[in-house]
């Protein structure tokens, strides 16, 4: 079996090397048969992977130890659930997957997109062979899956804390992420080399960027809720340098994602998208590089790795190539409309994008300063949480601001008159409930507070967007309910965007909660004892103990009692397991979702005398933060839905746009209909 | 059309000046970045508080939520070793052998003897934290022992 995986490994390698010659000489010389036996190529190799993969899969999950990489990952005992998700547990297995899902979605971005890749952008076949022969290249020479061993008794193992369903998901949404971000990324490319630099790359990758932005996202968020539940310190994110590798593409494609919208509408921004997909996929690459070359000093990655080094020069060949290329196509990139005025839809997209690259690039800062200072100065200067809080105030509320005012402002120019008109009522409604929560104590902390108020703001004007909507299509008659859903259904981009931005503000709400109204204590308890915490009474009833397929559980039992109420019981403890000889932290959990409040209890330490060492914690509003994830992605979806008005506005675009001849005219005003509103 | 260019590169130039403004302002009020260093760097780092990184090594004494836990940190690549009091939370991976970090003050002359620095390094409550609670880090040997 490992020869098989090899073998189809080996196998893909040279169908990606053979698409990749063949592929830039038909793009090249302009060879039409050539070139989709290149696309045939690049669609074999996705198969040849799939295999490879599939070896890897059957082998963990019949725990062949014969694998070393199955052995290093896996124990006997372990869950089928937690051996499965191995294969993106470690090093070889991820890179597999990347190369698995990257040569799935060439392939897939190559079929739906035929005509478009065959005739307009021949390029995007030859460089989507490159990226994966990249990946070939390190699971075959340097970084082998399928290295075997003398079968050993039993594996090393999973690292209890990664034995968590939330973790499972996490590194596959993240890989989906990054590598749908390589279509955009691919497509802008072949864009350029081809000198088809007009708006079609865009339109035809909109929903592939838009599906792994939200993979993405959503992929962060659920690392997220598996540190607030299993490394179990009440906090859900602390701006570890791993954390911050997937935060930082994703920001720059959140601008990407508004910047593009410019370009299609108005034919502007042209040479700052190339610059922002090329930007956002570097940093896919660099983030990929952090989590695997232990190149930083970070709670998740510490080792010295084989692949640092590939992946640093795979990033250099990335950024320098795309920037001459960039470069290279100036010229034709220059746009011929200009912003009009500064007070206009596009000028607030502008300061939005210019905001979320700041805070990316300030969030890079942080996590390279170790590296840099330690270079110059010889000591690694690590920045702190204060650091990036201080950046994500000052630059984040600023994009509050704007996702409130930008949809209120007009297109090409606005006037201050009419903008004052539009935004009176939500500042209206914003400062109420500044007011009403200064007196109802919030004033404690100022940070919330400017928080609340501005998400107040921004969710009045987004209800605000809706409701005039709504009513404008009643007044044509039928009935609510359906003019709501007919104004949705007929402007899914506009109002699946609002539903994502309410979900960012409650993802705010959440977060601010639980930074500054948080409250905990830490007690030594003795069997009858109790603490109170906010209202909460944790009664300690006393231990018990319990055995899972592969660890043994001790807990602490509390009886709860909100208010004088009784609230049932709440346990927590720690786990040991026995394959990996480690214990593990196992917190208690108890959730109020009508106040969005979590009761999150630590048993530090057990003491012979029947004591705990416990810690009580009560986290207000942090339920919000899962529930902004669900509407989050909610509101992409919507954007996503397949909508047949659009798909046929977007052909008869594009045939506009064919009809001018090689497509870099600017379009005329008008004489397309714009795809948005 | 030479006037209508303006705004784009104005707005640019004005929040890259912004941006740098910003980032005066903190470094010069917040700082916020300590070093971080291994023990045989402590020397030159007496009485200041940075962010000691180091394996664990025996014998590991005392309680840490009482007068406080000793053992001895050693260089990863080196045998450099210090003695370390630390109280508060023990995270799940901590025992010999490990890759800890913890922030706290060297106290002491500081000057190494037979590979140990003199004196003794003390731990901010809480503030230690192990390398690795991840799968994606290679295998270490002392870590886990070949079954």
């Amino acid at each position: 079996m490992p020869g098989l995986g090899r073998a189809a490994l080996a196998l893909a390698l040279v169908l990606l090397v053979y698409a990749m010659v063949v592929g830039s000489y038909a793009a090249w010389k302009g060879r039409r048969r050539l070139l989709e036996s290149a696309q045939s190529a690049l669609i074999a190799a996705a198969a040849a992977t799939a295999v490879a993969a599939a070896v890897l899969f059957l082998a963990l999950a019949f725990t062949d130890f014969s694998l070393r990489y199955v052995w290093e990952q896996t124990s006997r005992d372990l869950p089928l659930i937690y051996r499965v998700s191995s294969l993106w547990g470690g090093q070889e297995g991820s890179l597999l997957l990347w190369m698995l899902v990257l040569t799935i979605t060439a392939a897939a971005a190559i079929a739906l997109n035929r005509k478009l890749v065959t005739n307009v952008l021949p390029w995007a076949t030859p460089i989507f062979a490159g990226i994966a022969a990249f990946f070939a290249i390190v699971l075959v020479f340097v970084s082998t899956p399928f290295a075997t061993q003398a079968i050993p008794p039993d594996g090393l193992g999973l690292n209890p804390s990664l034995q968590n369903v939330y973790m499972a998901a996490h590194p596959p949404l993240l890989y989906l992420g990054y590598v749908g971000l390589t279509v955009p990324f691919v497509f802008a490319m072949a864009a350029l080399v081809s000198r088809h630099v007009d708006e079609r790359w865009i339109v035809a990758t909109r929903r592939w960027t838009l599906f792994a932005w939200t993979s993405l996202g959503f992929g962060i968020l659920l690392g997220a809720k598996w540190a607030y539940e299993e490394v179990g310190w009440g906090g859900w994110y602390a701006w570890d340098p791993v954390e911050n590798a997937a935060l930082m593409p994703w920001l720059v494609a959140t601008a990407f994602l508004h910047s593009v919208m410019i370009q299609e509408k108005k034919n502007m921004l042209r040479v700052w998208n190339v610059i922002l997909i090329s930007l956002t996929f570097s940093l896919a690459l660099f983030g990929t590089f952090l989590t695997r070359s232990g190149v930083l000093n970070s709670i998740h990655s510490f080792a010295e790795s084989s692949i640092g080094s590939w992946f640093l020069g795979a990033i250099a060949v990335v950024t320098i190539g795309s920037a001459l290329l960039i470069i290279s196509r100036l010229p034709e990139l220059r746009a011929r409309a200009k912003l009009e005025s500064m007070l206009s839809r596009e000028a607030a997209f502008l300061y939005n994008n210019l905001f979320l690259v700041a805070l990316a690039l300030t969030v890079l800062w942080g996590v390279v300063w170790p590296l840099v200072s330690e270079a110059v100065r010889g000591v690694a200067v690590t920045v702190g949480a204060p650091y990036y809080d201080f950046f994500a105030i000052v630059f984040g509320l600023p994009i509050v601001l704007l996702m409130g005012i930008a949809p209120l402002i007009a297109w090409r120019r606005s006037s201050w008159r009419s903008l004052r008109r539009q935004v009176v009522a939500p500042v209206g409604v914003a400062i109420v409930v500044g007011v009403l929560l200064a007196l109802g104590g919030a004033a404690s902390s100022v940070p919330a507070l400017v928080g609340y108020t501005f998400s107040a703001f921004v969710l009045s004007a987004i209800i605000l967007e809706f409701a005039r909507g709504t009513r404008a299509r009643h007044s044509k008659g039928g009935s609510w309910p359906g003019a709501f859903t007919g104004l949705v259904a007929r402007n899914r981009r506009r109002y699946g965007g609002y539903v994502v931005h309410a979900s960012i503000m409650l993802l705010l709400i959440g977060a601010a909660g639980v930074g500054a109204f948080s409250s905990s204590k830490l007690v030594q308890l003795s069997p009858g004892e109790a603490v109170a915490v906010k209202g909460y009474t944790l009664t300690f009833q006393g231990i018990e103990q319990g055995h899972t397929q592969n660890a043994t559980e001790v807990r602490a039992r509390f009886a709860v009692s909100r208010d004088g109420n009784e609230a049932g019981t709440i346990s927590a403890g720690r786990n040991r397991y026995f394959a990996e000889d480690q214990t593990s932290n196992e917190i208690g959990l108890r959730t109020d979702w009508l106040r969005g409040e979590d009761l999150f209890v630590i048993a530090d330490r057990f003491d012979p005398d029947g004591t705990v060492f416990v810690q009580v914690i009560v986290n207000p509003l942090v339920n919000l933060i899962w529930l902004a994830g669900i509407i989050f992605v909610l509101g992409s979806l919507i954007t996503l839905w397949p909508d047949a008005r659009e798909q046929r506005r977007i052909a008869e675009r594009l045939e506009a746009l064919a009809a001018f001849r090689g497509g870099t005219g600017p379009l005329v005003e008008g004489s397309v209909a714009p795809t948005t509103r | 059309m030479a006037e209508r260019r303006l705004p784009v590169r104005l707005v640019i130039a004005l929040s890259v000046a912004v941006v740098l403004a910003v980032f005066l302002l903190y470094t010069s009020f917040a700082g916020g970045a300590t070093p971080s260093i291994r023990p045989s760097q402590l020397n030159d780092n007496i009485a200041q508080q940075v962010t000691l990184a180091g394996i664990v090594v025996g014998e590991v004494s005392g309680d840490s939520r009482a007068e406080g836990m000793h053992f001895f940190l050693k260089d990863f690549d080196g045998d450099t070793t210090v003695e370390v009091v630390y109280k508060g939370r023990v995270p799940d991976l901590f025992k010999v052998g490990r890759h800890v970090f913890l922030e706290g003050t060297m106290t002491g002359p500081g000057i190494v003897e037979s590979d140990v620095v003199q004196g003794e390094f003390v731990g901010v409550e809480d503030s230690m934290v192990t390398k690795c609670p991840s799968k994606y880090a290679p295998v270490e040997d002392e870590a886990h022992p070949e079954s």
